[in-house]
């Protein structure tokens, strides 16, 4: 068991990405129109989180080791709690990828065909349930936006080529 | 002037396009509101990206009745399954559901629709009111003043948004950092983009507030493999008729619970960051303390629903009031409206009404016209309630995932907001489950802007600090930040610890004092009420024998998740 809270983990890697944006502040341009300075204001945030994030580094210290939790921590453990939303934001990953190529239709169709199938059953039965909720409601909703709305939404290598 | 301006606003409302459009809306947001883990804020946000071509009227007049249809849609699923749909009914299923288990299903939804329907134009009433009024005060802010205003809106966000306030802090001002990235407003320099061309733009805040609370709010609610797979009816049954006429006579007949409840509604909705999630709740407890059978409350009495519902749809208009006076969202579903504002260069501040009277008076009238919509429709909307919980849970999620991306785009046509989306749904996801609020968050994006302009515009009189506390309004907001820090300690402690006796009658008294800075006679005397109150509460506890009351730390903790 880890004698370290987990929020003592959040705390650090806060306190971290706190000193990159304080690092890159002193990459704002300096200016002297009379004005208040652009780093001036995004500094006196950091100051204030630098501040607030040693206040919560040192509650998580005070509250000691986490309470063991049922299943022990492992990497198999993990995946498997998150399994959906690591599908859902590996998939969406890859529909914003491809979206030059495939374009919002097909790729639209795309990504809810593959996001029901990862996260519904997989009879064959619920694949053309997949497969016609996938059509319809992003062929619905692009026609909506192209037509309707008036909206140019990505047409994709492969639509323009057909 | 007025007559004119409404003439104009019913004018651009009273179109078969507009009232077709406000219908489907409201309809929208009582079925959103209905299904559990979908709430009102993702319902108004979803419906964005549809107003963005429309005339500001017309599109602000389509959210509201998604907003108005959401707070109502709540019930629904709270009285036929026990589940609430959105936060804002909470309270509504404590009386709601025994009454229908109890075999009164279509009166305790009927309680709830018309509980609904009154809290909602007794706060309209309030809205067209009050509104003008706290912009007229508005109008006297210096930006001191405004800048305390924010600070204020941020600190009581964070207070009330979850056990640990500091959690609460850090989201507020992580919301004010990310709103820093890109071309600072005011001389147009780069910040924070890392050499990356297209973080000099910086983050339009619709695609890091759909990211941050819809996105990371779908992938919550199918985190459970077997749960997401569920339908909704599963969980119980849903079939009933609203009994419309018994149910109307009934909340008639509590009114002044239903007047109580709707006041408390709009009082809670005009503070920043306090919406409907706390106002329901508060509205049940006072009305199970002042009512003559309290131990009624629980099993299925009519007070207990017409208390919340009321309460939970008064809170709209409270919100728009604060939106529309004073340019603050009142809670997040009124940040995203700011936002539709914004993009059709609608700047809301305390000039807001006058400056653009049609605007203001289309609003008002959308509110109203929006609960009469709402009162037609609901049996319409159970009917597809029903016919909507039969579809699995992860279905719905996977469309909803592709339609944001398709809305966003449709904000500026630019895949980035696309990738803003992605990596802020990640983001808010994170924060979720480290136990992080997202409401402090999304207020500081909304606001960091605004809050560095009046800053600047503040240091740009005078360098000196000193005026954040000789201006009355600025340490009067100043005030209420300090105390809204100790609010959520003082939560938890109260009923038990002697220091949170003294909380309500020092933050009165030291109410009083920018009360007495100010000119006229009505805030000094105003001022003396607040003193006069303070000793009062002083004197009754030292009768006491300043010693605290257990019973205290049984109500209910605010907060606005």
């Amino acid at each position: 068991m880890s004698r370290i809270n987990r929020d003592t983990y959040i705390a650090i890697f806060l306190m971290v990405a706190w000193c990159v944006f304080l690092w890159a502040s002193f990459d704002i341009r300096q200016i002297d129109y009379g004005t208040m300075g652009a780093e001036v204001w995004p500094r006196g945030i950091l100051v204030i989180l630098f501040g607030l994030t040693a206040v919560y580094l040192f509650q998580s210290i005070k509250a000691g080791p986490d309470v063991a939790a049922d299943e022990p921590f492992t990497i198999g453990n993990w995946l498997r709690k998150y399994q959906n939303p690591l599908w859902c934001y590996g998939l969406y990953f890859i529909f914003l990828l491809t979206l030059p190529v495939f374009g919002m239709l097909i790729g639209g169709i795309a990504l809810v065909f593959c996001l029901l199938t990862v996260l519904g059953e997989r009879t064959p039965r619920f694949l053309m349930i997949h497969a016609a909720v996938a059509v319809i409601s992003i062929t619905g909703m692009w026609a909506l936006f192209t037509f309707a709305l008036g909206v140019i939404l990505p047409q994709g290598m492969i639509f323009t080529t057909l | 002037m007025i007559i004119e301006n409404i003439i104009l606003a019913v004018q651009e409302l009273a179109t078969l396009k507009t009232l077709a459009l406000m219908a489907v809306g409201t309809v929208a947001g009582l079925i959103a509101g209905a299904i559990p883990g979908f709430t009102i804020a993702m319902a108004v946000v979803l419906t964005l990206p549809f107003t963005f071509g429309m005339p500001p009227a017309q599109g602000l007049a389509t959210m509201i009745g998604v907003f108005v249809g959401g707070l109502s849609g709540g019930l629904m699923s709270g009285i036929l399954i026990g589940i609430p749909g959105t936060p804002s009914s909470v309270a509504t299923t404590f009386d709601g559901f025994p009454m229908a288990r109890g075999g009164n299903p279509g009166l305790a939804l009927g309680l709830g629709v018309w509980s609904s329907f009154f809290g909602g134009i007794i706060s309209a009433v309030l809205l067209v009111t009050l509104a003008p009024q706290l912009a007229r005060i508005g109008l006297e802010f210096q930006p001191w003043d405004y800048f305390a205003l924010i600070m204020f809106a941020l600190t009581i966000a964070a207070s009330l948004a979850g056990e640990n306030l500091i959690k609460g802090l850090i989201a507020a001002a992580f919301g004010l950092l990310v709103a820093t990235i890109g071309e600072d407003s005011i001389n147009g320099i780069a910040r924070f983009n890392f050499g990356s061309d297209a973080l000099k733009q910086g983050f339009d805040f619709l695609p890091v507030l759909i990211g941050l609370f819809a996105f990371s709010q779908l992938l919550s609610d199918i985190e459970d493999r077997v749960r997401a797979r569920k339908a909704l009816t599963e969980t119980g049954s849903v079939s009933a008729r609203i009994e419309h006429r018994k149910a109307a006579i009934q909340v008639l007949k509590n009114w002044i619970n239903l007047i109580r409840s709707s006041f408390i509604g709009v009082f809670t909705g005009i503070l920043p960051a306090a919406g409907s999630t706390i106002s329901n709740i508060l509205a049940y407890d006072q009305a199970k303390k002042a009512s003559k059978t309290p131990e009624k409350f629980g099993t299925g009495h009519a007070e207990g629903i017409v208390a919340p519902e009321s309460a939970n749809n008064a809170t709209a208009g409270g919100a728009l009031i604060t939106m529309m006076a004073l340019g603050i969202p009142g809670d997040i579903v009124t940040a995203v409206m700011l936002g539709a504002l914004l993009i059709h260069d609608v700047i809301p501040s305390p000039s807001f009404i006058s400056d653009t009277p049609v605007l203001a008076y289309a609003i008002f009238i959308a509110f109203f016209v929006a609960n009469f919509l709402m009162l037609i429709l609901q049996s319409g909307a159970l009917r597809l309630f029903v016919l909507v919980t039969k579809v699995r849970m992860y279905i719905l999620a996977s469309i909803i995932l592709a339609y944001c991306g398709i809305g966003i785009f449709a904000l500026n046509n630019v895949t980035f907001d696309m990738w803003t989306l992605f990596w802020f749904g990640i983001v808010g996801y994170v924060m979720r489950n480290l136990g992080f609020p997202l409401a402090p968050m999304i207020l500081g994006v909304v606001l960091g802007r605004i809050a560095e302009l009046w800053l600047s515009r503040a240091t740009a009189i005078s360098t000196e600090i000193t005026p954040f506390f000789t201006h009355p309004w600025s340490l009067f907001f100043i005030i209420l930040s300090v105390f809204s820090l100790f609010f959520s300690a003082y939560q938890t402690q109260r009923g038990r610890k002697t220091w949170t006796l003294f909380f309500t009658p020092a933050l009165l008294a030291m109410l009083s004092i920018p009360m007495f800075m100010m000119i006229g006679t009505v805030r000094p005397v105003l001022g003396g009420v607040l003193l006069a109150a303070s000793a009062y509460l002083i004197f009754k506890l030292h009768r006491r024998g300043w010693k605290v009351d257990p019973s205290d730390a049984d109500g209910h903790r605010l907060t606005e998740g």
